[in-house]
């Protein structure tokens, strides 16, 4: 039988690039909140410069997949509409063991598609109030959010959210379908 | 005359420290005495304040105060060390207001309640009637040539406006239409409120920046300039009050307020700064101060969820546990209902290791495996 595409090259390439940058930012980001107890760099220094190139390179890689979004309008098997509203009770009862029915959707299933579409919408959140950190330069963001300390606790706040979203993402990588998750390094199930 | 050197001192020297230097303060007042400018007539008023902004001016020595009120401006009016009360004091303010249109300073310090009309804080009495800060900012300010925010208070609102803020005090830039130039400190620096005057007595304002600071005493972090920064970069913290570390861990602000506090001090000639005096930094030339920073031996402000209070480390702490019991859960239920065993089964029909994982998963399930052992 032949191999179904379930991602093309330049999803795959990206998705590799944002990936790591999202964990390496995510440890470095906890170390940089707490050192002692996420004690996983060696100094402080060290952990500001892989926090900063991560950064870039999450920047750039989710631009690059905002456009590529766009441009290929795969965009629509992410965003949830009205399909994914509707069959979303009965996702959530399968889900939660309440129904055997177990449905087959195009592409992402309804959570899927939330966690995809809240990443899209948390790292620019993320970049947004990093960069109101990084440099006095974007302090017109911390203004808006009525100074430093609250951006602080807003990036912390949701880095959290940031966090469970990757755990949910990866354990249901893992356990819903050893084809889904070969996909995204050959590109086909 | 050089703005830069007015407030930075000489370049030239081997310190980085960037003080007032008093040369440079005495050529403003040489050029005020060559008749090239004019002494500006100052008004300090104080509203819902604790003094402190000008007790504290009154610790400068560079210039010193008596040299500041005598050479650099015209102090007509000073709520706290003026020689008048009553309405000889009010009569001044109205003098001033009258016959020095467009050339007076309007130097504010405190927060402006606007509960109760603004009751919440008298500046005095006129016509018996009582002239609260409100109206006296508002009317003042109308024909100030500078109107100037003194203190945390005034510039962003400060303690008083703390929660619950009953009398529902806000800062001076919230009741003025006009440009307010923001000092802000609690207390202030006496150089900041001179080096910002002495931009002022030339006609010229100080740059600024989104907050309205002057960018020369509030352009970088408190951080960026620490004398113990290099213990920050090699992860040396301070796990309680009183070790000689870097304090980043048990609440200090540094690495987001914006002050020159490292390099310029505090207690007259440079002497000390909190730090040094192993505290940590509060922020409080910030805008969120006081409410956005506390608690303020926390490494974070508190997350706050109505009905709900918690420390960001304790957030983290059950947010993640929360997160990591649906996870397990979920998994449990995976492998008791059989469907992480179809899972393989479906994407693995043919290989051998996978019916023998199958098994032991089945196994599993129905406590053979502990029964075959035995």
């Amino acid at each position: 039988m032949k191999a179904k595409q379930r991602h093309t090259r330049t999803a795959i390439i990206l998705h590799w690039i944002y990936a790591p940058a999202v964990i390496t930012s995510i440890l470095s980001g906890f170390y940089i909140h707490n050192p002692s107890r996420f004690n996983v760099f060696h100094t402080m220094d060290s952990a500001k410069k892989v926090h900063a190139v991560s950064q870039y390179a999450l920047i750039f890689s989710f631009l690059a997949r905002i456009v590529y979004g766009f441009k290929d309008k795969n965009y629509r098997e992410i965003i949830p509409n009205r399909k994914t509203w509707l069959s979303f009770p009965g996702f959530l009862k399968y889900e939660f063991f309440l129904s055997n029915k177990k449905v087959t959707y195009p592409k992402y299933n309804p959570g899927q598609k939330l966690l995809i579409t809240n990443f899209a919408l948390v790292i620019p959140i993320q970049i947004i109030t990093g960069l109101a950190l990084y440099s006095k330069k974007f302090e017109g963001t911390a203004k808006a959010a009525g100074g430093l300390n609250p951006v602080r606790l807003s990036h912390y706040v949701l880095s959290l959210m940031l966090v469970y979203s990757v755990s949910g993402h990866l354990y249901f990588a893992f356990t819903h379908g050893f084809k889904k998750l070969k996909s995204i390094f050959t590109g086909y199930e | 005359m050089d703005n830069d050197r007015i407030c930075h001192g000489n370049k030239n020297t081997n310190n980085h420290i960037t003080y007032l230097h008093k040369n440079n303060i005495n050529a403003v007042t040489q050029t005020l005495s060559a008749g090239r400018h004019k002494k500006p007539p100052v008004i300090w008023l104080g509203t819902n304040t604790c003094a402190g902004d000008m007790l504290s001016l009154l610790n400068t020595l560079d210039p010193t105060y008596q040299s500041f009120i005598s050479d650099m401006i015209d102090l007509r009016y000073d709520y706290l060390g003026g020689g008048s009360e009553g309405n000889s004091s009010m009569a001044i303010l109205e003098e001033t207001q009258r016959s020095c249109k467009g050339q007076y300073i309007l130097i504010v310090e405190g927060s402006i309640p606007l509960a109760s009309e603004g009751r919440y804080s008298i500046i005095g009495y006129r016509q018996g009637k009582p002239w609260t800060a409100l109206d006296a900012v508002r009317e003042l300010s109308v024909n100030a040539r500078y109107v100037v925010a003194a203190g945390t208070c005034a510039a962003f609102g400060g303690i008083y406006a703390a929660a619950p803020n009953l009398s529902q005090s806000v800062s001076l830039q919230a009741v003025l239409d006009r440009q307010v130039i923001n000092v802000p400190g609690c207390p202030i620096n006496p150089e900041w409120m001179v080096g910002t005057l002495a931009y002022l007595v030339k006609g010229e304002v100080p740059a600024l920046d989104n907050y309205q600071r002057p960018k020369l005493f509030f352009g970088n972090t408190v951080h960026d300039r620490c004398q113990r920064r290099s213990y920050f970069d090699n992860s040396l913290f301070a796990k309680t009050h009183g070790e000689p570390w870097c304090m980043y861990e048990i609440g200090c602000k540094g690495p987001s307020t914006y002050a020159d506090c490292p390099d310029r001090q505090w207690n007259g000639e440079h002497v000390n700064w909190p730090v040094k005096a192993n505290t940590p930094c509060i922020g409080c030339t910030s805008p969120e101060f006081i409410d956005g920073d506390v608690p303020f031996f926390e490494h974070s402000p508190d997350v706050k969820l109505p009905g709900i209070k918690l420390t960001a480390n304790r957030f983290g702490i059950f947010t993640g546990a929360a997160t990591a019991i649906g996870i397990g859960s979920h998994l449990a239920g995976s492998v008791l209902t059989g469907r992480l065993a179809q899972t393989i089964r479906d994407d693995f029909p043919r290989r051998k290791k996978t019916k023998a994982l199958l098994r032991a998963i089945k196994a599993m399930r129905l406590g053979k495996h502990k029964k075959g052992k035995k």
